[in-house]
């Protein structure tokens, strides 16, 4: 459990880079979204011009009727700056969804082909983040603030063009609150952005201690751990509203501090406007639109710099991402063994920590169709053999063949496949679960794997069959129906080599007895590798093969090693088998 | 429930609201003075005028920045309080000796209504300040506008409101529409996560392409969905712009006729299409908080259903006499898979029950813990009946250690002493559930998820071991541990609980063949007892049980 080593993060230019690859083919659908919300923004604008023309009439003393015609302009324009921004919006989502939508199946994909030990070492529980919780974080980006943002930077630009376009002293005068812009925004991006990373992992701190407290309740009852729950909770909570609070004071200021950019501008545009009007070169029309812009612009501007940290949120979800889709992809193999599924092991080692050596110099030849058991105590090093066998995992040293091929050579997954002491069910229906295995596999051959493991009539006694929902949110299936779902998948892949490891170690003996006989049909015709947990499945195996500490002390058949005075395996059968005479 | 929160927080939510309602003030002031200075001053005054009404703004903009300031501040803290102590009365409740909130609510459940609903009530303590703030805006604005012109105030009085009215009738059907769209993004982030936790299972059979063509079709499901809620959001955004744009010019219609016919002045036709702006702003927020409220009293339902769900035991009011012996005697029991069934469990006694089914186990240890009473029959503890008595105080002399048992967060060793056991009680501890092979430093994870299933079983025995309780009942303690350590386990047990009563709840022979005596339950009472050796001889049904 030492400091774990976490998937990659992309650099700028990774993500950059993946960026322009998602938008390349959608070069079209960004230049016109661009464009169409560009008119729509420059037609609001003149709505501000009209009210300013409005004034001018209004001082000139012009007949009330005069009034009607910009009116009936103000009416279009706002007409065809609603039919512009509802277009522009559509095309931008339609943009950033289809991006989106890229990046996350790019994701996927990249993840479904990384090595295990990779993902095991990086732990599970950081690739389901990044896949829910940072596409989630991206997705309200596109959702919210990119249409947002696209539309406040937009007015921003164009009401200072339009500034100009009255004259270009009142784009001067709004400048001025520029500087206390860029500053308030770098003060702010610079404090706020650790603070709400504290904030989040404070608050997700309280939600695990409550989901621990809530979930645990029955164990603290039992053990009478309540007040000492309740401060955790307590102290949990207070550091999330302590750390909220930070988040909210400095929020607030970020937002005073806008409000003083805010009046600066303001007050200079309207002495602008008195100076202009006084020498005669505006009128009170042109003065008055002036300050309207400016007020107009408070708005936008808050919006778009409130957006720095969605956006830089979303920027720190993106590099999690992209630094997955960039890995590079493993070499694929196509090489197939040949008939005879043979296995043999040369000289393997293998280590997770550099000096903890779990496997030591293992050698084991396995005849094709052999049926060979691995036993020893936990830690003995069954499992990564296994693993290693199945080339989930890469040997440090030695070279493992199968089928006369050595195992990086080959299409690993047509020759081998490993049943894991975990059991997954996959959610939805159970049809789908069994066609992860064979994709084409028809109904009927469906209901023949699961009778061949005693399945079929639990099966069909489940609400809609083989269309019942199951896994997480749905049907909730024990763990023996779950392992012979396992195995209804090997039996339905149909490989020459198998291997199993513990699968029926958590059954409870009941179950247990019932997989036996599933594990029987499945391995019928199989070389197959079994680590054996109960010692009821190395007496049905031809070989035993002992491990201990890394290294094999044993092998032959249960009856030769049973046999044997003082031997590992002797004494393991010995303490299993003295409580069970009838065995 | 909701005016429990307010009243609360009184004193903060007082004080967010007068702040809020000076911001509201504030920030309708600004367009006024627009034209109060393009009248007083752009339009013809002096430079002292200008200085002056210069200075009337920046008083403004520093009154509307502090109130919004320390308003936000003072809410915010009044919502995070409120929800906290929520947190806390919930946890409490959750924990109850006498029972948890309901049999029906899931974990899952409940810590969303001690997280989102407690947070969602809480929010009233900003909801109420911000929304009678910004009436109290709205009122400002409409003073102002009343004072220049009555027909034009009525006109944006009338029609503001009447606008947001229309956009909260245009936003339903949107509302019904993002709800499906994030069902379906809910449902291609759970394909997604899915998929992830069952990627070693996906890995040994080889099944990567299939998977990843069946999350890519979800995730295209879920981009048509969020498309078409997308156009239909932009479609509805755009035409409550487009209404608004007509507003406005209706607005200046109206305003410039009567500025043209000198009935207000110009700077007052600028406020009031300023003015009619911005009361879009405040309006808006009431709506927001009309909103905020709906859901919070939604929330504050579930919370005080919670709260009030009754505790699922009577309380006792008995004493046990100290020190416990540890005389356990059921008599007569009918309760959920059992009838009738009498047992006495000596003091001091190491006694197995064998059981096929497991809800009758589950019963047996409820029934010992009292986390249940028998529907009829009695069970004893030292000649008194546990329904009589304190359910924490029957805990402080019964542990029942349930075979799924949770371990939390911190340290192994934590997790055994629980701050109480001392030294050389642990070390023995760790020693007959042979802990002392795993690492006892270090952090084992939410929920000890960073050790293996053997590892939190054994790390669970040692914790109940450690408390060292006159009466233990283990419910399945081994079944993830190999045959060699169960066999040191149980010699463990049995050493360590020497002349205290225990009670395994078991099929494991490596346990069963430690006790004193075992108990073969069948068809809700006792069908055989004797000693592990003697039960497999002579029945077969026993074996059967017990043995593969």
């Amino acid at each position: 459990m030492s400091e774990r080593t976490l998937l990659p993060v992309a650099t700028a230019a990774q993500t950059w880079s993946a960026v322009r690859a998602l938008l390349r083919p959608r070069r079209g659908l960004a230049v016109l979204a661009i464009a169409v919300l560009t008119a729509g923004t420059a037609i609001g604008l003149v709505t501000v011009r009209l009210l300013g023309h409005i004034v001018d009439l209004v001082t000139e003393g012009r007949p009330a009727d005069a009034i009607t015609a910009p009116v009936v302009a103000l009416v279009l324009v706002a007409i065809g700056q609603a039919v512009a921004s509802g277009f522009g919006l559509t095309l931008v989502a339609r943009l950033g969804e289809g991006m989106l939508a890229e990046l996350r199946e790019r994701f996927v994909d990249r993840v479904l082909a990384l090595p295990l030990d990779q993902v095991e070492e990086a732990g599970t529980g950081d690739l389901t983040s990044r896949v829910t919780n940072d596409v989630t974080a991206i997705a309200t980006a596109v959702r919210s603030a990119l249409p947002e943002l696209a539309r406040s930077v937009l007015t921003i630009a164009l009401t200072l063009v339009g500034l100009v376009v009255l004259d270009w002293r009142f784009l001067l005068a709004a400048l001025i609150a520029v500087p206390i812009q860029l500053h308030t925004v770098r003060w702010y991006s610079g404090r706020a952005l650790p603070l709400y990373a504290r904030q989040r992992v404070s608050v997700g701190s309280m939600q695990q201690q409550l989901q621990e407290t809530v979930g645990g309740s029955g164990t603290v009852r039992a053990l009478r751990l309540q007040e000492r729950h309740h401060g955790l909770v307590r102290g949990r909570s207070l550091d999330a509203v302590d750390w909220t609070m930070r988040g909210v004071r400095v929020l607030t200021q970020f937002y005073a501090r806008l409000n003083l950019a805010e009046f600066v501008g303001l007050a200079a545009v309207l002495v602008t406007g008195f100076l202009l009007v006084r020498d005669g070169s505006a009128t009170i029309g042109t003065a008055t639109v002036a300050a309207l812009y400016f007020h107009g612009l408070f708005v936008p501007i808050n919006t778009a710099l409130g957006l720095v940290d969605d956006a830089q949120a979303a920027g720190a979800s993106l590099v999690r991402l992209v630094g997955v889709t960039s890995m590079p992809a493993p070499p694929e193999q196509n090489a197939q063994i040949s008939e005879r599924a043979t296995i043999e092991v040369e000289k393997v080692e293998h280590a997770y920590q550099p000096d903890q050596p779990v496997l030591r110099g293992v050698s084991l030849e396995v005849a094709a169709g052999e049926r060979v058991a691995l036993v020893g105590a936990s830690g003995a090093g069954k499992t990564t053999l296994a693993g290693l066998i199945a080339g989930v995992r890469t040997p440090d040293g030695g070279t493992i063949r199968l089928g006369g091929t050595p195992i990086d050579e080959l299409d690993v997954r047509r020759t081998v496949v490993i049943l894991s002491q975990e059991v997954h069910v996959f959610a939805g229906p159970l049809a789908d679960d069994l066609r992860l295995a064979r994709p084409d596999a028809t109904d009927d051959q469906l209901s023949v794997a699961l009778t061949r493991v005693g399945a079929a009539d639990w099966v069909a006694a489940l609400p809609d069959g083989l269309g019942t929902v199951v896994g997480h949110g749905g049907h909730r299936l024990t763990v023996t129906q779950a392992q012979q779902l396992a195995l209804a998948r090997l039996v339905l892949i149909d490989p020459p080599i198998a291997v199993l490891d513990e699968a029926t170690a958590e059954a409870g003996s009941a179950g247990a007895r019932l997989l036996e006989a599933a594990v029987e049909e499945a391995l019928a015709g199989r070389t197959g590798i079994v680590v054996a947990h109960r010692l009821a499945q190395a007496v049905t195996a031809d070989r035993v093969v002992l491990l201990d500490a890394g290294r094999i002390l044993e092998t032959g058949t249960h009856a030769e090693l049973a046999a044997r005075p003082d031997g590992h395996y002797a004494k393991l059968w010995k303490a299993w088998a003295d409580h069970r005479p009838g065995c | 429930m909701l005016r429990r929160v307010i009243t609360g927080q009184k004193r903060l939510v007082a004080t967010s609201t007068i702040l809020s309602a000076a911001h509201q003030g504030g920030e309708a002031l600004v367009p006024i003075l627009i034209g109060v200075i393009i009248d007083e001053a752009v339009g013809g005054g002096t430079l002292v005028d200008l200085i002056i009404w210069i200075a009337v703004l920046g008083a403004a903009f520093l009154v509307l920045s502090t109130s919004f300031q320390y308003g936000t501040r003072t809410g915010e803290l009044a919502v995070e309080r409120a929800a906290h102590a929520l947190r806390l009365e919930l946890t409490t409740r959750i924990l109850h000796p006498r029972g948890s909130a309901g049999p029906g609510r899931l974990p899952g459940a409940l810590v969303n209504v001690a997280t989102g609903d407690a947070q969602r009530v809480g929010m009233v303590a900003l909801a109420v300040p911000l929304g009678l703030a910004a009436l109290g805006g709205v009122v400002i604005g409409a003073v102002a506008l009343l004072r220049m012109s009555v027909p034009l105030g009525l006109l944006v009085l009338i029609g503001a409101p009447m606008l947001l009215l229309a956009a909260h009738r245009l936003g339903r059907p949107l509302q019904r529409r993002s709800e499906s769209e994030q069902e379906h993004a809910a449902q291609a982030a759970g394909v997604a996560a899915d998929l992830v936790a069952g990627l070693r299972v996906l890995k040994g059979i080889g099944a990567e392409r299939p998977a990843a063509r069946r999350y890519r079709r979800v995730s295209r499901d879920s981009l048509t969905a969020t498309q078409r809620a997308a156009t239909a959001k932009s479609w509805h955004d755009s035409t409550l712009l487009g209404l608004t744009g007509v507003f406005l010019a209706v607005v200046a219609l109206v305003g410039g006729r009567l500025a043209a016919t000198q009935q207000i002045t110009v700077g007052e036709l600028v406020a009031a299409v300023g003015l009619a702006q911005f009361l879009l702003g405040p309006l808006a927020l009431v709506a927001w908080a009309n909103g905020e409220l709906a859901q919070a009293r939604a929330s504050a339902g579930r919370i005080t259903a919670v709260l009030s769900e009754p505790p699922g035991l009577p309380a006792g009011d008995q004493d046990l006499s100290l020190p416990v012996r540890g005389h356990v005697r059921l008599t007569g029991i009918a309760a959920d898979g059992l009838t009738g069934l009498d047992l006495d469990i000596a003091p001091g006694e190491l006694l197995a029950i064998v059981t096929p089914d497991q809800s009758v186990a589950t019963t047996l240890t409820e029934l010992f813990g009292r986390t249940r009473d028998p529907v009829t029959g009695t069970v004893e503890l030292d000649g008194r009946p546990l329904s009589t008595l304190d359910p924490q105080a029957v805990r402080a002399a019964v542990l029942v250690a349930e075979h799924d048992a949770d371990l939390f967060e911190g340290t192994l060793l934590d997790n055994v002493t629980l701050d109480r056991a001392a030294g050389d009680v642990v070390r023995q501890a760790l020693v007959a559930s042979t802990v002392d092979e795993v690492a006892r430093t270090g952090p084992i994870g939410e929920r000890g998820r960073a050790l293996s299933g053997g590892q939190r079983q054994r790390v669970a025995l040692a914790r109940s071991l450690a408390a060292g309780p006159p009466v233990l009942v283990l419910h399945d303690p081994t079944t993830a541990v190999d045959a060699v350590t169960e066999q040191r386990i149980a010699t463990g047990i049995r050493d360590l609980r020497h002349g205290r009563t225990t009670v395994l709840v078991t099929t494991s022979p490596s346990l069963l063949s430690v006790a004193d005596r075992v108990v073969f339950l069948a068809s809700g009472t006792v069908r055989a007892a004797g000693t592990h050796a003697e039960l497999v001889r002579d029945d077969e049904e026993y074996q059967s049980v017990v043995l593969s």
